[in-house]
């Protein structure tokens, strides 16, 4: 018998001993992966939603409130809605609102396989903010009882900003960011460094004037 | 003040030897490297068009896809009758044209990373033959299991005209069930097979996917997706674990760490699933962890050592490049921890550095089923390569 042949047989003759769970995707969690990124001027969450098979019907029928088997734009907006609602993102101790943003929703019959994600996204603008320090924190209080939590920063795509540092809770309910802004010490040094040619340049001035001969 | 220059002076000397090697002389194991690297793409194109020479018209217009399409970013983890994927089916080969499609994936890779793969498809077969095949109306799911022709098997069971239609890609399957097994992993070529202009291997299904640019010497093999269910089987007396040194060397690095490294390394959180899986292309999250210039140089080679079970799949001299770039980028590489610390417990862990990112994942409290990543934020898809 071929090496193949041998494969197969013992793949179908019991030559396995194992009985795996045949679970080849998500069973009774709820996962809720977010992505935060931070810019000078706001901060933007990404959040995919991929609730268990053995939980999405009930997250369908939140979903379809019709019943007529499929997500309308309004039952969609309402359900990012109430996903959002149960966020909360503040900025150095004040609460930001949340936008929404662009928002997908798989079809009702990958959510029942439990293969389905949502993907909602939302932004807040940032008040005006200085340079130096500052703390960004991100509650997720969506369906606690059965979910699975993922919080990350990116890394920002703005040079100016630098995360400092990520704590989360042991659940990942919580993402606190802390940040630097580093408001731009060219800047300034490119302030002082025009004013000292200014300088320099009446300076020199005024000596070739007075070295002149009358 | 002699004794003190001597060095310099020396350097001094070497340097235009160390210079001549920099700028494009290249040393003769680098040549030596170069052709070789060079050899494997001969090999690979010669593989990649003996299979094309095996299939019909129709069967080449189903496995060619343009190199920049949406094909690209069409893979999934997921089963089929879940996922849809596009490209040939090995279940619907012949078994001449099942072999070639393995021989391609056989000289793309090296021979443990081939053996991976394999080890990865017999374990959905081991899925299948558990029970796993619900074919809720796909014809040709629940059938007798294939031999693999490119290991020397015919392929008994193939049933042509049983993949079931469907939306297009990254859609559900339109059959209505979910199917295991090794009929159901896919072969895609986006791009013609040129050892000059760039062209990507696209291989998986259930728990796999390779995603393998090519252009001119060089490979690459991010974003790719190896995962296992179950992570160990029993196959002829063997106990086979496709996954199983991805496990082990990480839990000896933990366990290989004092007291202060483990604080640094172990996050305090539990992270139940992989950050950066399929669908999450461009993104770097921020890197958590101990950082690898904290560790001792034996501690430093583990690391890499479990780095290698990823990059090592790819044919050994692109291999090679990578794992010296990975060497190279070693102090602003980090090891992050999360779960149980002696083997046999959950645990997920992270390594992340300027040209990689790899995770490890068991799936929702289950040592049985094992997802990983590995990714190059700055080569996924050979961007870097094709750029050059």
């Amino acid at each position: 018998m071929t090496r193949g042949g041998i494969v197969a047989a013992a793949l179908t003759a019991g030559g396995m001993f194992l009985s795996p769970r045949l679970d080849a995707h998500r069973l009774d969690e709820y996962l809720q992966a977010t992505r935060l990124s931070v810019a000078l001027d706001r901060i933007e969450l990404e959040i995919d939603l991929t609730p268990g098979v053995s939980i999405a019907e009930r997250i369908v029928t939140a979903i379809d409130t019709d019943r007529d088997g499929r997500f309308s734009p309004a039952e969609s907006d309402a359900y990012a809605g109430t996903v959002l609602n149960a966020l909360a993102l503040t900025a150095d101790g004040r609460a930001l609102p949340l936008n929404p943003g662009d928002q997908s929703f798989p079809d009702r019959g990958a959510m029942l396989e439990g293969v389905g994600t949502i993907r909602l996204r939302a932004s807040a603008m940032l008040p005006r903010t200085s340079g130096g320090r500052h703390t960004i924190e991100y509650r997720n209080g969506y369906q606690p009882e059965a979910s699975v939590y993922l919080a990350n920063t990116l890394v920002p795509g703005n040079r100016r900003i630098t995360i400092a540092a990520q704590d989360r809770d042991p659940l990942q309910h919580r993402l606190t960011v802390t940040y630097d802004i580093t408001y731009s010490r060219s800047r300034r040094t490119g302030a002082v460094a025009a004013s000292l040619a200014v300088v320099l340049i009446v300076m020199g001035r005024r000596k070739r004037a007075t070295a002149r001969p009358a | 003040m002699k004794t003190l220059l001597a060095p310099w002076l020396c350097l001094g000397i070497a340097l235009p030897f160390v210079a001549g090697g920099l700028s494009g002389v290249r040393p003769p194991e680098n040549q030596a490297a170069a052709a070789s690297a060079r050899g494997v793409t001969t090999k690979v194109v010669g593989a990649a068009n003996a299979l094309l020479a095996t299939l019909s018209a129709e069967q080449r217009g189903k496995v060619s896809f343009e190199f920049n399409g949406p094909q690209r970013t069409g893979w999934s983890n997921l089963p089929s009758g879940i996922f849809e994927r596009k490209g040939l089916r090995l279940g619907d080969l012949t078994a001449a044209q099942r072999a070639a499609a393995m021989a391609l994936m056989a000289a793309a890779l090296s021979p443990s990373g081939y053996k991976k793969i394999n080890e990865i498809m017999d374990g959905d077969e081991v899925l299948k033959n558990a029970g796993g095949g619900r074919t809720g109306g796909r014809p040709g799911g629940g059938g007798p299991p294939p031999n693999d022709p490119a290991r020397g098997g015919t392929p008994e069971g193939v049933s042509p005209g049983a993949r079931a239609g469907g939306p297009p890609q990254g859609g559900r399957g339109g059959g209505g069930g979910i199917v295991f097994g090794k009929d159901e992993y896919y072969l895609a070529l986006l791009g013609a097979p040129s050892e000059t202009m760039p062209w990507l291997i696209q291989f998986g299904g259930h728990h796999l996917a390779i995603n393998v640019t090519i252009a001119g010497a060089n490979s690459a093999m991010t974003p790719s997706l190896p995962a296992a269910q179950p992570a160990k089987y029993t196959l002829n007396g063997q106990t086979i674990r496709p996954l199983g040194g991805e496990n082990d060397k990480g839990f000896a690095l933990i366990n290989a760490l004092d007291a202060t490294q483990r604080k640094q390394a172990i996050l305090d959180y539990q992270v139940r699933d992989l950050v950066l899986g399929p669908g999450n292309d461009g993104k770097t999250i921020q890197p958590e962890g101990i950082r690898a210039s904290a560790l001792t140089p034996p501690q430093q080679t583990m690391l890499l050592d479990i780095a290698r079970e990823w990059v090592g799949i790819l044919n050994e001299e692109a291999a090679a490049q990578k794992m010296a770039e990975l060497k190279t980028n070693l102090p602003n590489t980090y090891f992050a921890w999360s779960g149980a610390t002696e083997n046999g417990g959950l645990a997920y862990y992270r390594i992340q550095g300027p040209t990689v990112v790899i995770e490890y994942a068991p799936q929702q409290g289950d040592l049985d089923h094992i997802h990983t990543i590995y990714r190059d934020p700055t080569n996924d898809y050979g961007g870097k390569l094709v750029a050059k």
